[in-house]
Order: structure tokens, then sequence, then C-alpha cells
């Protein structure tokens, strides 16, 4: 036997329907995954107590081993919002883009993938990526669709566009870090917090090294005198309020919340 | 490093951590099909128990004659889980699953093992998803998931994200149909939609263009069937339920919902209260016939067990 004695969870209908749920959204924020889950309760067992989430999904999770996929949780780079999504363990590329997609439509995407990483704020400009649209394989796509692509791109969550600039969703980073980091090994971004895949953040300009929002919002917290961890020079930047799961309330009342959050400037 | 699962096919042979490529090639590894065609279940452990007085070069060949075995069986395992994705994303579009595309795509050279594969494949899908892969089309090998988990009530009908509306609409058209004695001229259909604010050629905020949702979409997804009227000058066409709306929904369930529609009862009308009872009755002994099939094979069943 290979090493621990894990023993697979079980399914029941109620895990079922979760599961379904969940592809059918593709990411989904925490307080609707929480929404969801006591949903499929309600659905399937009535009386039974609602797991804990954490456990909840783990045991999912080690039936979905043997098929190389689980419920990942990450975290949104902008606001530190908890997310969930079902994604591949064995990394195959865009996979799950490629029903949803037409081959010069995925290339659109690689395409803009590879500019968002090179750059230095994590955004890539419209104008850039319409500039490469005679570059990509398959079909001839004009300008005018390419922008059309583009914003099909952020209605199925994989790219966010803030003032005519693109980064990844969420979703993207989740389902994708694994092929990113595999593919662009020398330009890709980690974080010195937490060592994950990192598009957008706040970086020491004196050393270079570069940290989430939410990791810097939590390395930093209730420190007068922010330094970088990497060479102690003073952190240049404001540190950003994000996220608090104890300050949200129900999800009813919390989603004003979460407009103004999104909308202030970091 | 992927760990390897804990399988739950067949029965791995005991693995001390050992990686894939370390074998010194003495004896030529037989390609994977071989190899677990040969294969009976339950023989899979340590041949050399019986031996005990094995020479070294013995040894090594039976070394790597179990490293083989192994590296097979995980890349069974491993395409049997690849394929359980591939039907996922592939449903999720709706259209029929050809064998042939399975094959290209994700079978390759394993395709003698084509039946055990499908058949654990539609296992995960069943037990871990709640989807039943059901051969749809036997002349075209074509399979379809279909969701085995019960149908929600009105109340428990929750967001189905982007679907919802799309989905709406389908049963719109799927009770006119039903409505009209089971076809439905496709200027009756257009007509409907119109009162409702739907043209074929304007793009709709929630379902896109309508015409290339049903036209095109709908029908490719065998939600519905469109078919020539014969003998009609100039020519005019019809719609009827197609294959997938009649194994995912019921006369009664649509019958429900133009009731509602119309705030009655569905016996208000009687012809198709009674047909739909009948269509009732009819998936109820279906039902019972395939369950007891289901029984009798698995206890007819050799030694196998997918779980």
């Amino acid at each position: 036997m290979q090493g621990s004695a894990r023993r697979t969870g079980v399914m029941t209908d109620v895990h079922r329907r979760f599961l379904q749920l969940l592809m059918t959204h593709g990411v989904l924020e925490e307080w609707d995954v929480k929404r969801m889950q006591k949903h499929c309760y309600k659905v399937h067992d009535r009386n039974a107590t609602v797991d804990k989430l954490e456990d909840f999904i783990n045991n999912i999770n080690s039936v979905l081993e043997s098929l190389y996929i689980e419920i990942k949780r990450g975290v949104t780079e902008d606001d530190g919002r908890p997310i969930y999504a079902l994604v591949n363990l064995a990394t195959t590329s865009v996979s799950k883009m490629a029903t949803d997609f037409a081959e010069n439509e995925l290339d659109l995407f690689r395409k803009a993938l590879e500019l968002i990483i090179d750059s230095e704020s994590g955004f890539a400009s419209s104008t850039n990526i319409l500039n490469l649209v005679d570059q990509l394989k398959g079909k001839k796509m004009k300008k005018k669709e390419a922008e059309l692509v583009l914003q099909k791109f952020v209605q199925n969550k994989w790219l966010i566009e803030k003032e005519g600039e693109f980064t990844l969703h969420g979703r993207a980073i989740l389902e994708m870090e694994q092929y990113i980091r595999e593919t662009y090994p020398d330009s890709v971004k980690i974080c010195n917090i937490c060592h994950s895949l990192l598009i957008q953040g706040q970086s020491c300009e004196t050393c270079g090294i570069r940290m989430h929002l939410p990791c810097v919002a939590k390395y930093f917290r209730s420190n007068a005198e922010p330094r970088c961890p990497h060479c102690n020079d003073y952190w240049p930047h404001e540190i950003p309020e994000v996220f608090d799961p104890e300050k949200e309330r129900e999800p009813g009342i919390s989603k004003s919340n979460r407009k103004s959050l999104r909308s202030r400037r970091h | 490093m992927l760990q390897t699962p804990e399988s739950r096919g067949l029965p791995l042979p005991q693995a001390e951590g050992e990686k894939d490529g370390g074998h010194d090639g003495e004896t030529p590894a037989p390609t994977a099909s071989q190899e677990l065609a040969t294969e009976k279940p339950g023989t899979g452990r340590e041949e050399g128990a019986t031996e005990p007085a094995l020479t070294r070069k013995g040894a090594r060949a039976l070394a790597a004659k179990a490293l083989a075995r192994r590296r097979a069986y995980r890349r069974l395992n491993r395409t049997v889980a690849e394929l359980v994705q591939f039907l996922l994303v592939k449903d999720k579009k709706k259209s029929p699953i050809t064998r042939s595309e399975m094959v290209k795509y994700v079978i390759g050279d394993l395709k003698a093992l084509f039946p055990d594969i499908v058949a654990r494949a539609a296992e995960h899908l069943r037990y871990v998803f709640g989807f039943e892969l059901k051969l749809f089309d036997r002349k075209h090998h074509t399979y379809i998931l279909i969701n085995k988990l019960k149908p929600l009530e009105e109340e428990e009908e929750e967001d189905l994200g982007g679907d919802g509306p799309r989905l709406g609409l389908l049963m719109m058209i799927l009770g006119l149909i039903y409505m009209k004695g089971n076809s439905a001229r496709e200027a009756q259909v257009w007509e409907m939609l119109r009162r409702l604010g739907v043209h074929p050629s304007k793009n709709h905020f929630l379902f896109g263009y309508p015409k290339r949702l049903i036209m095109e979409d709908f029908v490719q997804q065998r939600y519905l069937s469109y078919r020539r009227v014969p003998h009609t000058k100039p020519p005019e066409y019809e719609f009827s339920w197609g294959p997938r709306s009649n194994l995912e929904i019921s006369k009664m369930r649509v019958l429900g919902f133009v009731a509602k529609l119309h705030k009655k009862e569905p016996q208000h009308w009687p012809v198709q209260y009674r047909e739909a009872l009948a269509d009732e009755a009819d998936r109820a002994r279906a039902k019972a016939r395939a369950e007891a099939s289901m029984r009798a094979r698995a206890a007819a069943r050799p030694g196998i067990h997918f779980w």
C-alpha cells in the first residue's frame, strides 16, 4: 500500500448535487458555496447536520483524487475574497476552456495571458492585446471580433477588466497556476509570503520581492512601520484593507459592503 | 509528484514508492494493452512469493515485469480519469459524444480496452457525480450523460447559472409542442415567442440570437427535432420533442409547467392529462425493468468489483 492509510470518503446525493452545481457555476465565492452546501442538504438530506465546509470539501476531494481533480480554494488577488473552483490536478493547459472557445479564441487568450504575465502591473492593455490579432492561429480574426471575444472571457470569469486593461480572474489563477508556472518559468512572479503565483501585487522598490495584496495586509497587520521582509527597507506602499471573514455577516447585508470594497482603489 | 491514489479499479501490486523509468530494461516491457489484456484480476501480487529459489536474473526479470504492470495500471487509471473529465466537459455543451471522439482525444492506443475503460468511467460518473452514461445511438456509437439526481421541486429550483433562462425557453417550446399534439409548426413556435418579445434574429439579452439557439443548439443537442412537413408547398417545417427531451423530462412535468402558466390544474386538459398519465406508467415500467436486469447482471458478474 502507498504510504498513509488514507480512507476514501463517501459520496451521497448531497455531495453529488454540490459537485454538479459547482461545475455549473465554474467558480463561486465562499458565502455562495456555504449557501449552496446548505441547499444541497435541504434537498437531499433534510434532517442531517450540515458538515463544516472544510470537512465536507475534504471528504469530496478524497473521492475525487483518483480522478485527478479537486475542489480548490483560493483568494482573489485584489481584495482577498475566498473562492472555490473544481480544478485539474494534472496540467493539461487551458483544457477546460477548450470546449467553449474556438482555436483562434484560445490563442487570443494565450496571447493575453503572456502579456499579463510579462507585465509589471499584472495588467495588459486592450490595445496591446488587440495588436496581436494578426498572429493568431486558426481562422483570421478582426480587432472588432477580438474585442467581443475578450468580453466573453470576462463574462466566463477567465479575465477581469479594469478601465480598458485586463488581468487574470481568480478562477484562471486557480485552474492554471501549475500550467503557467511550467510554461513560463522565467517570467512568472511568485509571492514572497505564500509562494504562490502572483499576477497583481506590491513590490519592494529596493530588492524587488513581491507580495499579494491580501498577503501584504496580513503580514503588516497592526504594524506601524512596515518593512520589507527581505531587505528590511521601508515598505513604500499603502497597506491595503482586504476581506475579513469575521466582519462579514449575512450575505444580504454584506453584499453592499462588498461593492464598496471592490471600488476602492489600491 | 502525483500520489497514486487508492485505486477504485483493478488491484495494484505492492509498490514500495518506486517511480517510473527506474528499471534497467533487461526484458522488453510489453505494450500496455497486452499487459492488461492477459492480466487476470487478483493475481497481481508478487508471483515470486511462491518460488523461493530464484536466480538473480530471474528476480530482476520479475521485478521488471511487476514494474511494467504497475505502469500499465497507472496508465489505465489515468486514462479512465481523463475520459471522465472529457465526458463531463463535452456534456456541458450538451452535444452527444461519439466513440471515435473518445478514442481520438483520450483513449488512443488503449483502444482494445475501450469497453473496460468506458465501463469504469461510467461507474465514476455515476458514483461521484450522479450522472448516467447512456449509449444514446447504437448505430452511430454516441453517448450522452443523464442526470440521475432526483428532479427538483418548484421551491427547490435553484439558480442554474447561465443555463436557467435558456432552459426556461426550451420548456415553453416543449410545452407548446406537447399541447399541440406532440408537434408544432415552426410558424406557431415563432408566433408564441414573438408574443413574449423574443424575435428570431434580434439579439436577446438573455438568449442571444434565438434563431441560432433554437434551430442550431437545441436541435444539435437533441432537445428538439426539426422536420419538414411532407406535401407542403411552400415547404413547412415542424418541431417535435427530441430524444434527449424524452429522456430528461416527462410529459407530466411539462403539462404541470403549462398548467401553472395558465393558473389551472393539469386535469383541465383531459386529453393531454391522460396521455401524460400513460407516459408516467410507461416510465415506471421501464425503470422497474432496468433495475431488475441490473440486479440480475450484478448477481451474475464473476468476481471483479469496481468498488
